[in-house]
């Protein structure tokens, strides 16, 4: 039994990771196809989501195959319910990267605006963090979980900073007003992958250190272990 | 939490079998009308301490017991204390159950009996209480004179309860009282727990993980003697503070 529990606790850990890793690249290469122009490749993106999807739906069946045959406790529990929680926000981000590739087509040709906006710069902060919340998971690191909620505030910030260059942009050239609105609504998505993240974050820190931090404002929970 | 809560309360509790030492300084407050779960492998003491509480070992030679334990503040060690009116206050539940080869209704009133009760008025009123208690009523009502041997183990194991119940204990000892039946039976006697604890004090052993985690209210995990982690059930099953209690309840050893 105990064997068996392991067996399939060490199966779903991949799983997760192999997700994890899938909409990575997902998210890398809506972000590719947004600053390279590239339709094909956003077209890749939109089509690749059925397979994130499935692989959602393959995760869920397999938790709850194993709280159906071998009622986890404590560590394994926790394990076994972060990964639904995870696996929830990785589906939610393979999402938001088709929604960033079906923007590519309007923002054709917009290259120097997305830079002039500093969207480059966010994404790139973006691929950091959502590769910090799989690195935590994966690594099962706590300490670093706590730095990804963090590391957060500093995307919101970067968030409302673009906020403010779109405004100034479209009231001092009202040409640019519809492509600044769709950089508008991409941006509002790029900063949902960082919360998506950041979500993660806090159920690696529940997994490992049993604390519920998600929708805590006790900056306690997030102190780093003496 | 206040003192008057904890019904049971031992400290520092050791028990030698002759040389072998079997408790180990159990300190432990066991709180008044709820249920608490005593956890751990084969020979880690649970079913010793069990006994002392009644003092169910006295009756092996060799057995010596340093330490203190209290019931309402009182040691039951205390050579003042009456044996035979502790294990009216502290009832007994065994593994396998045990009907004395009398009818239903015999050995429901057999405690009552011995206590002085004499009219049938009464004790048939004691037979009907009780075995209502222990969920019994509806199948034994219209057989109370048949043998209680003709029951099933389940059965059993219910009049068992209505038994130590009709002496109106404060405290319910149960040693693994499921473990030889089914699953049905075994829901109704976790279900009469469930009902029991409002009057009752309960303590029981189990080895079914999934068994002290649905019942108990608090659980002592025992390991070779010694109580490892003693903590609200739903922690100690979400949240155990020491690592060989996580091993254990999760079956990575014991």
């Amino acid at each position: 039994m105990l064997h068996y529990l392991e067996e399939e606790l060490e199966k779903l850990k991949e799983k997760i990771i192999k997700m994890g890793s899938l909409v990575e690249e997902q998210i890398d290469n809506s972000f590719k196809a947004l600053f390279e122009g590239d339709l094909d490749l956003a077209q890749k993106v939109i089509s690749r989501d059925d397979e994130v999807d499935k692989f959602d739906v393959k995760i869920d069946k397999h938790c709850q195959r194993i709280f159906a045959l071998t009622q986890p406790v404590a560590f394994d529990l926790r394990l076994i319910m972060s990964s639904l929680m995870i696996n929830s926000d990785l589906e939610r981000m393979g999402d938001i990267s088709v929604n960033i590739a079906e923007r590519v087509k309007v923002l054709l040709g917009q290259g120097e605006l997305l830079r002039k906006m500093i969207v480059d710069d966010m994404s790139v902060k973006v691929k950091k963090i959502v590769k910090m919340s799989i690195d935590c998971f994966v690594n099962g690191d706590a300490e670093l979980a706590k730095s990804i909620i963090n590391f957060d505030e500093e995307i919101d910030r970067l968030d409302r900073k673009i906020f403010d260059l779109l405004t100034e942009e479209m009231r001092s050239n009202s040409d640019l007003i519809v492509p600044c609105c769709h950089i508008l609504a991409l941006v509002r998505n790029i900063e949902r992958l960082s919360d998506h993240a950041t979500n993660i974050a806090e159920d690696v820190i529940f997994l490992i250190d049993a604390k519920m931090v998600k929708h805590s404002k006790d900056p306690e929970n997030l102190k780093p272990k003496e | 939490m206040l003192m008057s809560d904890k019904k049971i309360i031992t400290k520092n509790l050791d028990l030698y079998y002759s040389d072998n030492q079997a408790l180990k300084n159990v300190s432990i407050e066991i709180n008044e009308k709820k249920i608490t779960a005593l956890i751990g492998p084969s020979g880690c003491g649970k079913s010793t301490f069990l006994r002392t509480l009644n003092r169910l070992n006295d009756t092996i030679d060799n057995v010596r017991i340093e330490g203190e334990v209290k019931i309402d503040g009182v040691d039951i060690y205390d050579k003042r204390v009456d044996v035979v009116s502790l294990r009216r206050r502290v009832g007994m539940i065994f593994q396998k159950s045990n009907p004395f080869p009398k009818s239903i209704y015999e050995n429901i009133v057999y405690g009552p009996r011995i206590n002085g009760i004499t009219g049938k008025k009464e004790l048939d009123e004691i037979v009907e209480k009780n075995c209502i208690r222990a969920a019994i009523w509806d199948e034994v009502k219209d057989r109370l004179k048949e043998s209680a041997m003709g029951l099933s183990g389940g059965q059993q194991q219910r009049v068992c309860i209505a038994r130590a119940l009709a002496v109106d204990p404060e405290i319910l000892l149960m040693d693994e009282p499921a473990s030889a039946l089914d699953p049905i039976s075994t829901a109704k006697i976790e279900e009469l727990m469930f009902d029991l604890k409002k009057d009752l004090t309960i303590v029981i052993v189990t080895h079914n993980m999934q068994q002290a985690a649905r019942v108990s209210d608090r659980c002592a995990f025992f390991l070779t003697g010694e109580i490892i982690e003693y903590n609200q059930t739903s922690k100690m099953f979400t949240k155990p503070e020491k690592e060989e209690t996580q091993n254990y309840i999760s079956g990575r050893f014991g």
